[in-house]
This record gives structure tokens, sequence and C-alpha cells, in this order.
């Protein structure tokens, strides 16, 4: 299941602001405490932290916001950001790479989901191709792109350590994104 | 009798070591008289650097140095709509004539002297330029729309440096001027940051000193900052401003420049001829940060 987490109303939630702008540590650590929260209270799924009315976003705030909120874990929620303008991406792409971390956005002009952050282009190609024809185990997508399985397996482990993609026993498959 | 502290003619970044030179030649809590009389232009550097001055006496305990306003009151005009005398009332005894200017809604003061005492203010700094600074921007230094938001990004991110690691509060500007000699007089924007706190050399000096031994310095401490990117905090996730404000001032020619005590750090476009590092200069307390944006080549000059 999805659940949506619009930020812009985090922000006017958590900070006292006429301002729709994701700025200072100070107010990331806010908005990531409503955050953690709110994803406390879903019993697994993906939350969709959704960008798309908030102003700007600084380097301090995205570190707090995304990242932090990634390295801290999220029980069985995985977290998923939309609504990303090209600054906004800029800022978290920037500390994510900084921490080796990585995430999916839900959209990008052909509409299927992309990664942003430290990912390497092995485990970048088999998130694609995931995503492009569903699940797959590791022989299977090792076949698929011309790579041993050993080689597909070890970017399938990327993908789950960084919880890019759900595993169930020896199946690889995308995250549950509309 | 009074200390007289000169206020340059042309009151630049350059013009700031002459400044530096004239109010660090004695006590800081000397009773002074800043006499800018003669003052023709001041760069929002030069004004925040006069406050912030004006500061570290006040903090020191020493007696509101006097202000002779400048002659001119056309410099006198443009210090009022810049937000100077707003703020110098608190700090000086002002002496001469300071006019009412009614704001304009389109000017070069971007953002008028304004005071960043606390994480709020750096969301009304940012909030507040938006509208100017995609008008300058893109409109008159040929800027991509996007840069608005970066543009934004860096000015937050400098401003929290004052908050973060200051230990007092300070004063941010951002005015649009044209260059009279450099770029061959093209427009650019301006951001000056700048505070009275403990500067960058105390406050790195716990997590930084013993790494660098004998070489620890205020020059030290910027290079640790500004090309090492280190942070007085151990969290790794902490550091991250000051690259991106390099990020950003890269991608257009910008340029970055940083003086904390006795030394000076810049990172140099091309088209500027200032050096990378410079050392033993006048001390001035806390940290002044210069940010300069220049249009793009082949933007229409104003």
């Amino acid at each position: 299941m999805m659940h949506t987490i619009r930020l812009d109303r985090v922000l006017r939630e958590t900070v006292n602001t006429p301002y729709s702008d994701l700025v200072t540590r100070a107010t990331g650590r806010a908005v990531r405490t409503s955050i953690r929260q709110t994803i406390e209270a879903l019993e697994g799924g993906t939350a969709l932290l959704d960008f798309s009315s908030v102003g700007l976003v600084d380097f301090s705030c995205a570190d707090e916001v995304v990242a932090q909120l990634l390295l801290e874990k999220t029980d069985d929620v995985i977290v998923v950001l939309g609504g990303l303008r090209e600054d906004h991406t800029e800022a978290i792409d920037h500390v994510l790479t900084h921490h080796s971390l990585a995430v999916v956005v839900q959209e990008s002009p052909d509409g299927r989901p992309r990664l942003l952050g430290l990912v390497d282009r092995e485990a970048q190609e088999v998130f694609e191709r995931l995503h492009a024809h569903g699940a797959a185990d590791a022989e299977t997508m090792g076949q698929d792109l011309g790579w041993e399985a050993g080689r597909a397996q070890d970017a399938l482990d990327t993908l789950v350590r960084l919880r890019l993609v759900r595993q169930e026993g020896f199946t690889f498959a995308p995250l549950p994104i509309p | 009798m009074s200390r007289v502290v000169e206020i340059p003619a042309f009151f630049d970044d350059k013009g700031f070591e002459q400044f530096a030179h004239s109010f660090s030649a004695g006590s800081i809590t000397d009773r002074m008289l800043f006499d800018a009389r003669g003052a023709q232009w001041a760069s929002p550097y030069g004004l925040i650097g006069m406050l912030t001055a004006g500061q570290a006496v006040k903090e020191a305990g020493g007696p509101p140095p006097a202000f002779a306003v400048p002659a001119a009151d056309e410099v006198r005009r443009y210090w009022v709509r810049a937000g100077f005398f707003g703020a110098a009332a608190e700090l000086f005894e002002l002496h001469g004539k300071v006019p009412k200017v009614k704001v304009e809604e389109v000017s070069d003061v971007l953002l008028s002297v304004t005071p960043v005492r606390a994480m709020e203010d750096v969301h009304g700094v940012v909030g507040k330029i938006q509208e100017g600074a995609a008008r300058i921007l893109t409109n008159e230094l040929g800027l991509e729309p996007a840069a608005t938001a970066r543009f934004g990004m860096a000015l937050s991110e400098a401003c929290q440096n004052i908050v973060e690691h200051s230990g007092t509060s300070g004063w941010v500007a951002v005015h649009a001027y044209t260059f009279r000699r450099r770029l061959g007089g093209r427009r650019v924007v301006v951001i000056a940051v700048g505070d009275a706190g403990v500067g960058f050399r105390r406050s790195l000096e716990a997590t930084q000193a013993r790494r660098f031994g004998d070489r620890w310095g205020d020059a030290a401490a910027l290079e640790a900052a500004v090309i090492q990117e280190v942070s007085r905090f151990r969290d790794p996730g902490r550091g991250q401003g000051l690259p991106g404000i390099k990020r950003y001032l890269l991608r257009w020619q910008g340029k970055l420049s940083i003086r904390s005590g006795t030394a000076r750090i810049a990172i140099v476009p091309p088209w500027d001829e200032d050096v990378p590092m410079t050392e033993s200069l006048a001390p001035f307390p806390g940290a002044q940060l210069q940010i300069v944006i220049p249009a793009k080549e082949g933007a229409p000059t104003t």
C-alpha cells in the first residue's frame, strides 16, 4: 500500500513559517521527526515523500529529511520520493551520494521509477530491467543481461541492501509503486 | 580623544583590508569614530563589515563608536535603502543627517541588511529574496531560470554558517551592481554574510588543530573548511553546505571568498586575479563570506 506524505504540509505543521522552503538543518530535523512518526504508524507498504509543493530544498535540509531518514531505517516501510524538481534532485542526489545511499524516485520522463544517489552501473541496469520486465531471480536476470549469475546476484544484493527492490526467497521484485 | 577608523571611499572586499587595518590599530574598547564622510560607494561586504566591527565593540563592552555618515546625499540614500543605518543605529552613535527614503519595490538591493540570529531568520531571507533574485539572475545575468533556486540554496547555506558556527548573530545582504573595471563592466550579484563570532579557527580548533600541528591558525582553519570540506561536527552528514556552494559557483563561474581572523581564502574563477590564500592580514573579528555571481558573457550590461 502506498501512503503519500506531502512535505509542504508537514513543513507547515512542524515549523512556524509562511514559506514552503525546506531549508536549514533544524527544519529538516523537525520534518524528519514528523515523517518518522507517520511511518511508525503505518503497517508496512511504501511511503511516498511528495515534494511537489515544496519550494527550495537546501543541502542541510535534504540531508536531514532524506539521508538521515534512510540511515535510520524505516522498519517495514519503504521510502520513495516523488514530485521532485531539478534543483530538489540535485540537492538530494548530493547528500545521498555523500552517504553512499540511494532512493527510488517515482517519476521520470519515460514514466518508470528511477534511482537517485550512489548506485553502481550494474545495480542501475538490473533495477531498470526489473522495472521493465518484472520480478526475476539472479539466474534469469543474468541470462537476460548476458552476465554470470554471480554478477547479477551481487547487483541484486546491492539493491536489496539499499532497499530499492524487494526480495522474496530467491526472487527479486520492483517496489510496489503505482 | 577618539581613535579614527577610516571608511574607504570605495568600500568593497579590497577596501575592506584598509578598513580592517584601521579598525585593529588599537584596542577594541577604545573610543572610536568611524569616519564615513568621504565614502562614495560601499558593497554589501563593506556595509556588513562596518556592522560587524560595531557588534564586536559592543560584545567586548566598549563604548558605542561614533559614526560620521557619508557627506554625499546619494550615498546616504543608498545606504538607507540597503538597510545599513537601521542596523547601525543599534551599534553606533550616528552623527549627520540620515534621510528618510521610500523603499523601492524594484531595486538593486535584492536583500537589505538583514540580521541572522536564528534558523527562522534563514527561512525569512530565502523566502523574501526569490522574486527579486529571479528577476536579476534571469533577466540581467542571463542565467537559466533554475539558477534562482540554486541561488537560494547557496544563500541558505551561507546564512546557516552564522547560526551553526559563529556563536553569535550576524548579517546578510545581497546587491546587484555593475563592476567598474573587472569583467568588462558586467553585472554581478553579490551576497555578503558576516558575523563577529568565534571565527573558523576557534570553531574548528577542537577537531582539527592536532591534525595540522604547528601549521594551525586562521589560514589552516579556512583550508580545512573550504578545501578539505571538514566540519567541526563528527556526524558524517555535516559539512555539506560549503561544498554545495562551491559546486554552484563552479557552474556559474562565481567567486567565493571567506575572511576569518587574519586570513582570507578564495575560490578564484578565471575572470578574477585574486590569490587563493592571503595570510598575515589585519585581525578582524568573526568571519566574512562573499559570493560574486557574474552575468553570463553576452548578457546585456546595464
